[in-house]
């Protein structure tokens, strides 16, 4: 299934729901609001997700987009599913790295590999 | 540079003058915006292009600019602002012979460090907000306030000039 909203577009197969954000810029507080209700609601229709975000068009990021990062996070671990993030360009991994956020996410190089890790321990 | 870089302790606190921000060197531009999203958009436009242009914030820096810029913005319209589009933020670009500086100040009361989530506490990890002021300092050579916080200055070495020289 696939389906675009928005700055996301979202694919489910095989137990795995890949999210490809699709805007370089995610500074704007009322797209981050967007996003962040987006990702939410993803958990409704499906429960128990293994979920890939792949940030690789993303350019600039702000904090308060963090801030929806881990909201999701949290709510992920709640339903008992997992999340990814993938596709980091090496200029953003540092702010992952500063806010120690490398610690709370699984991150990943590309989101093929984020898939094959999520299918290798089912 | 009138004021030292912050230590990048983990316990670091910000220091927040009482008196106003006295631009150093050069001021080479200075603007008003008002409080919205898209004045906000277009503030971090100007103020990065009055950076890169010049070189003196190389161009492969330019996220972490706008990230800082989009932080300070953000706070100053937000919390210091509190959303009023009725209020205004000001924004001073500064150069001296090392540095560039720039100061964005709200209509807003100020804030006191204490209000600051602390960085070494574990339970801050998982906090949604108050991460801005942690990737500001980890980028730039000093964050400082000023106008009890209604000013906050933005400083780091010249992208174009050697810190030896």
């Amino acid at each position: 299934m696939a389906e675009v909203s928005g700055a996301l577009i979202v694919q489910a197969y095989e137990g795995v729901v890949l999210v490809q954000v699709t805007r370089e810029r995610l500074l704007d507080a009322a797209l981050i609001s967007a996003i962040g209700a987006e990702l939410m609601a993803l958990l409704e229709r499906y429960p128990k997700p293994n979920l890939v975000l792949d940030f690789a068009p993303v350019a600039y990021l702000s904090s308060a987009m963090l801030g929806k990062l881990i909201a999701l996070h949290k709510a992920v671990q709640a339903a008992k599913g997992r999340l990814a993030i993938a596709g980091l360009r090496p200029a953003l991994r540092p702010v992952f790295t500063v806010s120690q956020l490398d610690r709370v996410f699984a991150l990943y190089p590309d989101a093929q590999q984020a898939i094959l890790a999520f299918r290798r321990h089912k | 540079m009138n004021e030292e870089p912050p230590e990048t302790t983990r316990r670091w606190r910000p220091i927040i003058h009482r008196r106003p921000w006295q631009a150093p060197g050069a001021v080479v531009l200075q603007r008003r915006w008002p409080t919205s999203g898209a004045a906000k958009q277009e503030a971090i436009a100007v103020l990065a292009e009055c950076l890169l242009a010049p070189g003196w914030v190389s161009g492969d820096e330019r996220s972490w600019l706008e990230l800082c810029l989009d932080e300070a913005l953000t706070n100053a319209m937000l919390h210091g602002n509190e959303g009023d589009p009725e209020l205004a933020v000001e924004a001073t670009v500064a150069i001296d012979e090392r540095c560039w500086h720039v100061g964005i100040s709200d209509q807003g009361r100020g804030f006191r460090a204490r209000a600051l989530p602390p960085e070494d506490d574990p339970a801050s990890l998982l906090l949604e907000h108050g991460r801005g002021i942690r990737l500001m300092r980890s980028w730039l050579s000093a964050l400082s306030y000023w106008r009890d916080g209604a000013t906050v200055v933005l400083s780091r070495w010249r992208a174009d000039r050697s810190r030896d020289g």
